[in-house]
């Protein structure tokens, strides 16, 4: 992959989680690291007299921003440095993705999330539900992980519902620009009415994810070879609170049906993941042919 | 920064992409003039200038207002070529440094720095003054909630709650929408045209309190009492003004930098100067000049007259005119919060003040050292003042008003000397660069220095005095001495830009002159 990894910067130690991540990834995948900060747009200033000299200031500001940030990054890693005034974060991200026709958009927890924990905050969420680029959340504290740590293992939550398709050709792909072996995650709640039967459902529940893991298996390309593991709880911050990670493992999980085509959103089981889940997550669309299947 | 460096940031940043994101000017006529209205706050401005004004100069307010103009306007001449030519988020500071060098800059810088602070403490007292005053009227309990305002305890706790409010929206550079600004602007201008016209509306029909015919003699500077009156008067007329320039010298950030600032500033004005001179005749008709219960000679509502005489003029729709005030100081409080931000935030880039100033929050884009400092400062001094002096609201504005005229001063001065080289590039430049901002500069100087001296008498403005010196003029010499003194402290600890390396002195080569050289 020669493709562009949009980071989403900010000079604090969520900018720097976003962008130590986003350097791993660009270096197993070769790919050009794209470290943006988006400045708030004149024409929102209603109340505050713009101020043009300001602006030219905060520019000057955030070039020196990323120009620290790009020294922090091993140097075999390019780099380019991106500054824009949009209305928001989100929009201003995505605009520059698009132009770079970017592989993924890279951006922080929220401020205030604990060390190793995700925390959605409304910038955030709002690049979630807009972006048609894939989005990888970076926990607190990924720039602890040393840099040689790469990418060790993809971790891709296929649910317990067919239609995945999309979410396994993306996992692929970038299993194979990075060499990191995958597993497949289904995950096996109990989160039902606590009236019904619970060994039946199960039986059941643990069927079906067995079928979506095999269904899942057999779309991966022969001699890629994928761990399966099925984790089991009685809520999905339960079950996935059991799984083991590697230092250097990611997440892969696709958006919720919900979404617009081509667009992203996270849906409520993905959401429930984030708050347990101390790996970067990459959140994927979920692309054009699946529409029909599911519904 | 290692030399390492892995890429070339330099380079992309300046590629293309990175400027498809400068959006041009994105302000237009309309947004200016709001942006205008709303920095001046015509609804707070009145209700704290009108009533110190009038024991100065009694009837003659409109006169006051109208050539209190002239030296505004003049200095406004000067910013916009100054602007134009560097324009710079420290302004004056770095204007009146790149002029005269480093010292006269800081001082200039200080000037604005604590002229605005002095502003944002007097704007949050009035705030919770309306705020006391909206909430009885709401709840219709005549004098009881008001009166809250007036003990000092819960007025400085609910002050200092204002303070912490404006910084917090401040530091977060948080922004109403575009719609509520205009709707406020716009409310904020018809509730005080409905204030004027009722005010009248009592007047002929005979149930005005103390009934004045207007008289020419209104607009008749010469008819005030003395010139010590005039300079008093003059020195809170710059005040009622203050902020006005900001349309003027918004320039690249307007759609049509041709047009739209003088534009937007001849509308902005001609609202503003429409409705002080409607109002101020209204009221002064309406109340006189007497020391009656609402007399405007009534030394107990002159600092703030509007909370005394929004409910005889208006009646059951008198929290209009509150709510009008509260939201005009509470946009006022924003935006004014910039200017000192940003200066600080220039002086600390420069070297001027400690590295810190010069920090940006890298979430908000806002000067945050720089704003929290600024608000910490204003919030102190208004809580000490509000034990010293009986009128705080009243000093502080007197005291505003003397150094705006400082660094205004010293602005235009800047303006002239800088130009020097080109003041006979054109006749065009024969008068903005030369004698607009010279006169206005004069003006100023004359107004700072008298104001200075008479002051010292301790019946001066509201009477506030220690050991018999006038707590105006102590409030003046303290703040300026002050500056000197943190001058001389960074001249030691930071030399650097004291020897002119940060920010060198400069004058434009004549451009005539390079013409004529390459013939």
């Amino acid at each position: 992959m020669t493709g562009h990894i949009v980071v989403g910067y900010t000079a604090t130690k969520t900018g720097r989680d976003a962008v130590a991540f986003a350097a791993r990834l660009a270096a197993r995948t070769g790919a050009v690291l794209d470290v943006a900060v988006i400045l708030p747009g004149e024409g929102r200033s209603v109340i505050t007299p713009p101020d043009a000299s300001y602006d030219r200031l905060l520019r000057e500001q955030a070039r020196q921003w990323i120009a620290a940030a790009i020294d922090r990054i091993p140097a075999d890693v390019v780099a380019h440095a991106h500054v824009r005034s949009a209305d928001s974060f989100a929009e201003g991200l995505i605009a520059v993705a698009d132009e770079l026709a970017a592989d993924y958009i890279v951006v922080g927890a929220a401020d205030g999330g604990s060390r190793g924990r995700h925390r959605l905050g409304t910038t955030t969420s709002e690049l979630l539900h807009s972006s048609d680029v894939p989005v990888a959340l970076v926990p607190r504290g990924a720039r602890k992980i040393a840099a040689e740590a790469g990418i060790s293992r993809l971790t891709v939550a296929v649910g317990t519902r067919p239609g995945a398709d999309a979410l396994i050709s993306d996992a692929e792909a970038l299993a194979r620009s990075t060499g990191a072996p995958v597993r497949l995650l289904s995950l096996l709640t109990v989160d039902l009415p606590p009236t019904a039967d619970t060994a039946a459902i199960r039986i059941a529940g643990s069927t079906q994810a067995d079928e979506v893991l095999e269904a899942a298996q057999t779309q991966l390309p022969e001699g890629m070879a994928a761990d399966v593991v099925v984790a089991e709880g009685e809520s999905i911050e339960d079950a996935v609170s059991r799984l083991e990670w590697l230092p250097g493992e990611v997440l892969l999980a696709g958006s919720s049906r919900l979404a617009q085509p081509r667009r992203l959103f996270l849906g409520s089981t993905a959401a429930k993941m984030l708050h347990e889940v101390p790996v970067p997550v990459i959140v994927v669309p979920r692309t054009r042919q699946q529409e029909g299947g599911e519904a | 920064m290692t030399s390492e460096a892995p890429a070339i940031p330099g380079e992309a940043v300046d590629g293309g992409l990175s400027k498809k994101g400068l959006s041009a000017g994105t302000v237009g006529l309309i947004g200016a003039v709001v942006i205008g209205i709303s920095c001046i706050a015509p609804a707070y401005t009145l209700t704290a200038a009108l009533g110190p004004t009038v024991s100065e100069v009694g009837f003659q307010v409109p006169a006051i207002i109208l050539i209190g103009f002239i030296p505004m306007l003049l200095v406004a001449f000067g910013y916009r070529e100054l602007n134009n030519r560097m324009p710079d988020a420290g302004t004056s500071f770095t204007w009146a440094a790149r002029a005269f060098g480093p010292w006269v800059g800081w001082m200039a810088g200080w000037g604005l720095v604590s002229a605005t602070i002095l502003v944002l403490s007097n704007l949050a007292g009035i705030a919770v003054e309306f705020l006391f005053l909206l909430i009885d009227q709401l709840a219709g309990s005549p004098g009881t909630i008001a009166e809250l305002a007036f003990d000092p305890f819960i007025n400085v706790a609910v002050c200092l709650l204002f303070m912490l409010g404006a910084t917090f929206v401040s530091y977060r550079d948080m922004q109403t929408t575009q719609k509520l600004q205009y709707f406020l602007v716009t409310f904020q201008v018809l509730v005080l045209l409905v204030f004027a016209i009722a005010a009248f509306v009592h007047t002929g029909a005979g149930s005005a309190f103390d009934a004045s015919a207007v008289d020419l003699s209104w607009f008749n500077p010469f008819a005030v009492s003395s010139t010590a009156a005039l300079v008093a008067g003059l020195s809170l007329s710059i005040f009622i003004f203050w902020g006005w320039d900001v349309t003027l010298t918004m320039n690249e950030e307007t759609k049509n930098p041709e047009k739209t600032p003088g534009r937007a500033a001849t509308l902005t004005v001609i609202t503003i100067v429409t409705l002080y001179l409607l109002l101020s005749i209204a009221l002064l008709s309406f109340a006189g000049i007497g020391d009656g219960e609402l007399g405007l000679g009534n030394e107990d509502i002159q600092t703030n007259v509007f909370f005394y005489l929004s409910g005889p003029v208006l009646g059951p729709l008198a929290f209009l005119v509150s709510l009008a005030v509260l939201t005009s100081s509470a946009s006022s409080l924003q935006s004014t919060f910039v200017s000192p931000a940003r200066t600080l935030l220039s002086m600390g880039h420069y070297g001027a003040l400690p590295p810190s100033f010069a920090k940006v929050s890298p979430r908000f884009f806002t000067p945050g050292y720089a704003t929290i400092v600024a608000s910490i400062v204003a919030s102190a001094f208004y809580a000490v003042m509000r034990f010293i002096s009986e009128d705080v609201l009243w000093d502080t504005i007197t005291a505003l008003g003397m150094m705006i005229c400082f660094y205004y001063g010293i602005t235009a001065f800047a303006c002239v000397w800088y130009f020097r080289k080109q003041w006979f590039d054109s006749v065009r430049n024969v008068f903005f660069t030369l004698l607009f901002p010279l006169v206005g500069g004069l003006i100023l100087a004359a107004l700072f220095v008298l104001t200075l001296v008479d002051s010292m008498n301790p019946d001066y403005g509201s009477g506030s005095n220690i050991a018999g010196v006038g707590l105006v003029f102590i409030l003046g010499v303290v703040v300026i001495l002050l500056g000197v003194g943190i001058m001389i402290w960074q001249a030691i600890t930071r030399p650097a830009f004291f020897r002119g390396e940060t920010l060198s002195l400069d004058a434009p080569e004549s451009l005539r002159r390079r013409k004529e050289a390459a013939r």
